[in-house]
């Protein structure tokens, strides 16, 4: 995919050149953790600890959410950019030089994906370091690292290119800002991101099952709670999570480079 | 051979508006090739089609030997463009957007470059190659774009309007650079313009386009001769006297008397102008002011579209054909 590498390098030097950009993304993580997670920290005690999976507390509970929604809410940027270069001109110039088209669409997703790891570690260590924060009560293995690690780079990689792909025949900046607020607030709250099944009206849950927020906050929210305690059941439900992120990441992938090299114009 | 033949090109944007009608015209190697135009005629959407960006309607065009619907990529491995925007990355140095983009077309680290460094210094960018593009001057900025457009050595060189909202000064030096550049690295250039002297000082030959339609094509000594010759206008002392000087006979056309004005059309000003004063001098003629107006391509898009350029680009058909095109292109 020729020009991959370059347009990478740029997106990656125009992301931590632009201070405001860099540091509001390196702090939000912050505010998801200290405020959101915090609200809900009074809850505790037995019944607490079972509504929430048996996590410690609220925040061990919710972290997994939290990388998810990160991933969907940074993802939403790269598609603004397409816009930017559409705008700027920059569109036009790339599409007349002799590189993948694909490339100019990969290129804001790798750049997204990268964004959306350093806000992860992030977003992890703060947890940690706050009071009543995140435990990895039953350890932290290697598996758990894989399952952390894969449903991240799959879910900000999945929602980086469904945005990217809105943007790529979009000219109008409210557009899509409109369109991405209409579809993140549903992913989101129509999930398991956030808050525990328990609480959760049944016809939301049905519909939150087919959510790949509620598999990557899943997936993710059996190892941190369960560690190396974890149940073959729940490892094998957490391998499925992880298949069907890998379904949908490959479908994603085919049908981002198939809509762009045939599709992207100025 | 012909470096380019565009045949009957033609590009209708959805909504209906005609951009481009039909046209067709060829370029020869290592020309300098002028598109000259108001804004809105249909000038970038060509160039648009012809880098193969913008996939035309209808009829074709041979880029280098390449077709450019059949043969998009091998079209746009051997050319090299300049838009009328700036596009170069604010955020990156000037020399990291020269590398970025010559690593799209496959050269090595030391072959880029050595090319960045040769047109750093043809376009006198050295000094200011690690500062970032957003501290630079308009001038400097057509400059990097210039550069970016050579960096792979093409055979053409697209350059849309590439004096686009400079002033009268920087235009003049990028010429120079433009010029230069030609006699250093041997490139056909296509160049798009609304302005009358860039075309003039910069291309060899020139297609006048006005509405999507090519009007007439020729060099600039060619089209401007299809004016039939020069206009000497002569104030008299009195209208006596512009009367006797309205009887010269060797104007190409009758002579025009207005007031203590005569205007006579010769051939050719240079030679006429000794018999107009030996006429004047038998006549008893003496002449207040003498102006000789050598034809202009101002004058040549006047004849052949009803209006002036800048009526053109006045016009509210115009207007909105231009806004329209910005739109859909933007």
């Amino acid at each position: 995919m020729s020009g991959l590498i370059p347009l990478t390098v740029r997106e990656l030097k125009k992301w931590y050149r632009s201070p405001v950009f860099f540091f509001v993304g390196l702090i939000q993580p912050f505010f998801w953790i200290g405020l959101f997670g915090s609200a809900f920290s009074g809850g505790g005690g037995a019944f607490g600890s079972i509504a929430l999976d048996n996590a410690k507390n609220y925040i061990t509970f919710v972290i997994a959410g939290v990388l998810t929604t990160t991933a969907l809410f940074t993802g939403m940027f790269s598609g603004i950019n397409i816009i930017w270069d559409r705008r700027l001109g920059t569109l036009s110039r790339l599409l007349a030089s002799p590189i993948s088209r694909s490339s100019i669409v990969f290129s804001k997703v790798i750049s997204s994906i990268a964004r959306i790891m350093v806000q992860v570690v992030i977003l992890i260590a703060a947890a940690l370091v706050i009071p009543n924060g995140l435990e990895f009560a039953n350890g932290f293995t290697l598996f758990s690292a894989f399952v952390i690690v894969s449903a991240t780079l799959m879910i900000a990689f999945i929602f980086s290119s469904l945005f990217s792909l809105i943007a790529v025949k979009m000219r109008n900046m409210q557009t899509i800002f409109g369109i991405s607020n209409l579809v993140s607030l549903p992913l989101m709250f129509a999930s398991f991101a956030l808050f525990p099944k328990a609480f959760m009206a049944g016809w939301l849950e049905s519909v939150a099952v087919w959510n790949p927020v509620s598999w990557s906050a899943e997936a993710m929210r059996n190892v941190i709670i369960n560690g190396s305690a974890i149940s073959s059941s729940l490892m094998y439900s957490t391998l499925g999570y992880l298949f069907y992120l890998a379904i949908l990441t490959l479908a994603v992938l085919v049908l981002t480079y198939y809509v762009t090299e045939k599709e992207i114009r100025e | 051979m012909s470096i380019i033949e565009v045949k009957n090109l033609t590009k209708i944007y959805p909504g209906g508006v005609k951009a481009v009608d039909g046209i067709s015209f060829s370029v020869e190697k290592n020309e300098i090739y002028g598109l000259l135009g108001p804004n809105g005629a249909g000038k970038t959407t060509t160039i648009k089609m012809l880098t193969s960006s913008l996939k035309p309607t209808e009829g074709t065009a041979i880029v280098n030997g390449k077709d450019i619907i059949k043969d998009s990529l091998a079209v746009r491995k051997t050319i090299g463009i300049v838009p009328q925007d700036l596009t170069a990355d604010e955020d990156l140095t000037g020399f990291e957007n020269m590398y970025m983009f010559a690593q799209f077309y496959d050269l090595s680290r030391a072959e880029a470059l050595k090319q960045i460094d040769k047109l750093l210094d043809l376009l006198e960018l050295t000094e200011a190659k690690d500062r970032y593009v957003k501290g630079y001057s308009g001038g400097m900025r057509k400059r990097l774009e210039l550069g970016i457009g050579l960096l792979h050595n093409p055979e053409i060189l697209f350059l849309d309007e590439p004096t686009l909202g400079l002033d009268v000064q920087t235009r003049t030096r990028m010429w120079e650079y433009i010029k230069n550049i030609v006699k250093a690295m041997g490139v056909t250039i296509i160049l798009t313009s609304h302005y009358l002297e860039e075309i003039d000082a910069l291309a060899d030959r020139m297609s006048i386009i006005d509405k999507g339609k090519i009007i007439i094509t020729g060099t600039s000594e060619e089209l401007k001769g299809s004016l039939k010759g020069d206009i000497i206008s002569i104030i008299c002392n009195s209208q006596e006297q512009a009367q006797a000087l309205s009887s010269y006979p060797d104007g190409i056309e009758p002579p025009v008397l207005k007031d203590s004005e005569v205007r006579l059309s010769v051939e050719n000003s240079d030679k006429d102008l000794a018999k107009i004063f030996k006429f004047m001098i038998e006549r008893k003629v003496t002449p207040l002011t003498i102006n000789v107006h050598k034809p202009s391509l101002d004058q040549v898009f006047i004849k052949y579209t009803g209006r002036t350029i800048k009526e053109a680009e006045g016009g509210e058909d115009a207007r909105k054909t231009a806004m329209n095109l910005r739109r859909l292109r933007a």
